[in-house]
């Protein structure tokens, strides 16, 4: 299996170790076409992974670079940052990565139900809209809001929840919600597709955030 | 699509390491496993396993002789049907290639029947009996077996007239190479596995791959062919190789001449290609020059091993002309590539000179 890790804002590490090709090449392809990602490190077995890689490099313009590790291979893809303006990119943001991540990742919040504790059904249900208006009146813009399991309902057309999850998204607050979730509960085609995240990017969110705050 | 078919068949190419003739040995280790086999020979046996043949053939009498050949590989798109029609349209070329009538044909099945619902197997039987009909030949019988991986193809017998039999080792010097479909099927579905190819690529990739070489070789036999073979996991170059040594001829192969399936330049250049072109690279690259200056991604695609792909000819620069177009009157995206010359014996020259 394949992990993700985020090492800093525009640098990823994949191990791509034991998938069936094209999988590597297409996973590496995917984090390059995200254009903040400045570098990929992934870990591979055999030649050929590598030799695709160089190409896939090759055709973005990108540098390649390629190390054996142990009986695997170490390959390292970066965006060329051989003109000028470029450099002055790179340079903002490595000062980004340095100074921001204190300050502004700021905190997230992770919903994975519909309630508010645990207890009478209504009533916990009554709970979290109060939460959620009550953190809305007072103030609190979390970076962002993560919903999963039961807790992807509280976006659904009839939820009593939405309108203040809106006023969030309103005021630049993140509202998301997980993918595999929506259609496990059968909400697919009922939340907008832009607020729809996978796993991953709930880990990355979680990781990154001062502090996660789940009632 | 119906939902089944999507459901059943989307395990179908999920494990699969090398999908096609993708996942054929590589000439290099072929060579070493067929080395010091004990060897009967006989005059009536007019193919041998030196020159890399696609089928046995054996005289019977001065009128007949037979065509013996078997072909099969683990799937190489997720739809049953579609994969049962490839993998027999792709045993079956064979027979084509040396210039035969396919007649009798028998299922060659391995399947993990646990695995699938039995709908699953019997969509890939049928699609292969579909071709086989289509061929005009008979499916007599087969045999099958459970294993791990899929594996579906066809032993198929056919006949020729003996002094009508098209060797890849007739080609004669100034013979134009004549190629009847595009190449790059072996890009193409990693694309497809990919999820990357369009709706419109993907139809042209399945029509491909599923067409039956009966009516180029149909075509073909109307023109004194020196030289005939089928472009399978050897790959372009490789195939060419083959035809040239056999022959005691070197080759110009013309890149830019070579029809390719939509997309897959793209996906070559991207990095999306199969282990099996690595593997043509490392057997056939040192019989290879390049002339000038030809693209990686290009030269990928001549490596590229190819799945159902399509018949090339050895025919005289006087008739090229007309064969190929009367083959792309029939629909073929068919096109003369290159050309065979005395001296360095097997050498594939490749160039995409425009001012030839």
């Amino acid at each position: 299996m394949s992990a993700d890790s985020k090492v800093n804002a525009t640098e990823r590490k994949i191990d791509l170790r034991g998938l069936i090709c094209p999988e590597p090449v297409l996973r590496t392809k995917k984090l390059l076409d995200d254009a903040t990602v400045e570098k990929v490190e992934a870990l591979v077995d055999g030649e050929i992974n590598v030799n695709n890689l160089d190409r896939l490099a090759r055709s973005l313009k990108m540098q390649f670079a390629s190390a054996p590790q142990d009986d695997n291979f170490v390959v390292t893809i970066e965006r060329k940052n051989s003109d000028v303006k470029n450099h002055a990119h790179v340079q903002t943001s490595t000062l980004k990565d340095k100074t921001a991540p204190q300050e502004k990742v700021g905190n997230v919040v992770f919903l994975g139900k519909d309630k508010f504790g645990e207890g009478d059904s209504e009533f916990s249900t009554t709970l979290i809209n109060l939460f959620l208006q009550t953190m809305f009146e007072s103030g609190q813009r979390p970076r962002a809001i993560l919903m999963a399991n039961t807790g992807v309902r509280l976006m659904a057309p009839e939820s009593t929840a939405l309108k203040v999850l809106n006023d969030f998204k309103d005021a630049g607050c993140e509202v998301l919600v997980c993918g595999l979730c929506v259609e496990f509960y059968g909400l697919k085609g009922k939340i907008p597709v832009a607020q729809i995240i996978n796993m991953f990017a709930i880990c990355e969110y979680m990781f990154a955030a001062d502090k996660v705050i789940s009632p | 699509m119906n939902d089944h078919r999507q459901t059943a068949s989307k395990l179908l190419t999920a494990n699969v390491k090398a999908g096609g003739c993708a996942a054929k040995i590589s000439s290099a280790e072929l060579h070493q496993i067929l080395t010091n086999l004990p060897v009967t020979t006989s005059p009536n046996l007019l193919t041998g396993m030196e020159n890399f043949e696609d089928a046995a053939v054996y005289k019977i009498s001065e009128e007949l002789a037979i065509i013996q050949t078997i072909d099969f590989f683990p799937p190489v798109v997720d739809d049953p049907f579609l994969y049962g029609m490839i993998a027999a349209a792709n045993a079956l070329s064979d027979v084509y290639a040396m210039g035969g009538t396919p007649i009798l044909a028998l299922n060659v099945l391995c399947f993990p029947t646990c695995d699938f619902p039995i709908d699953v197997v019997r969509e890939i039987v049928r699609g292969g009996a579909t071709q086989v009909q289509a061929s005009g030949a008979i499916l007599a019988g087969g045999h099958s077996i459970q294993s791990q991986e899929p594996i579906y193809g066809l032993s198929v017998t056919g006949t020729v007239h003996p002094s009508r039999v098209l060797t890849n080792s007739g080609a004669k010097a100034d013979d134009r190479i004549v190629l009847c479909k595009p190449i790059g099927t072996g890009v193409a579905l990693l694309g497809m596995k990919a999820n990357l190819l369009s709706q419109s690529a993907d139809t042209e990739l399945l029509k491909s791959l599923t067409t039956l070489n009966n009516t180029a070789l149909a075509i073909g036999s109307k023109y004194r062919l020196n030289a005939a073979t089928d472009v399978t996991g050897f790959g372009l170059i490789g195939h060419i190789h083959e035809m040239a040594k056999g022959s005691h001829l070197s080759a110009e192969l013309w890149s830019d001449h070579v029809p390719l399936l939509p997309e897959v330049l793209a996906l070559a250049e991207q990095g999306f290609v199969p282990a099996g072109a690595y593997g043509n690279r490392k057997s056939y690259e040192q019989f290879s020059t390049y002339i000038n200056d030809v693209d990686l991604a290009i030269t990928d695609l001549l490596f590229d091993p190819q799945t159902s792909g399509g018949l090339l000819f050895a025919i005289s620069s006087e008739e090229s002309e007309q064969l190929v177009k009367e083959l792309v009157t029939a629909g073929m995206q068919a096109a003369c590539i290159g050309k065979f010359k005395v001296g360095g014996v097997g050498n594939v020259e490749v160039s995409n000179d425009e001012r030839r």
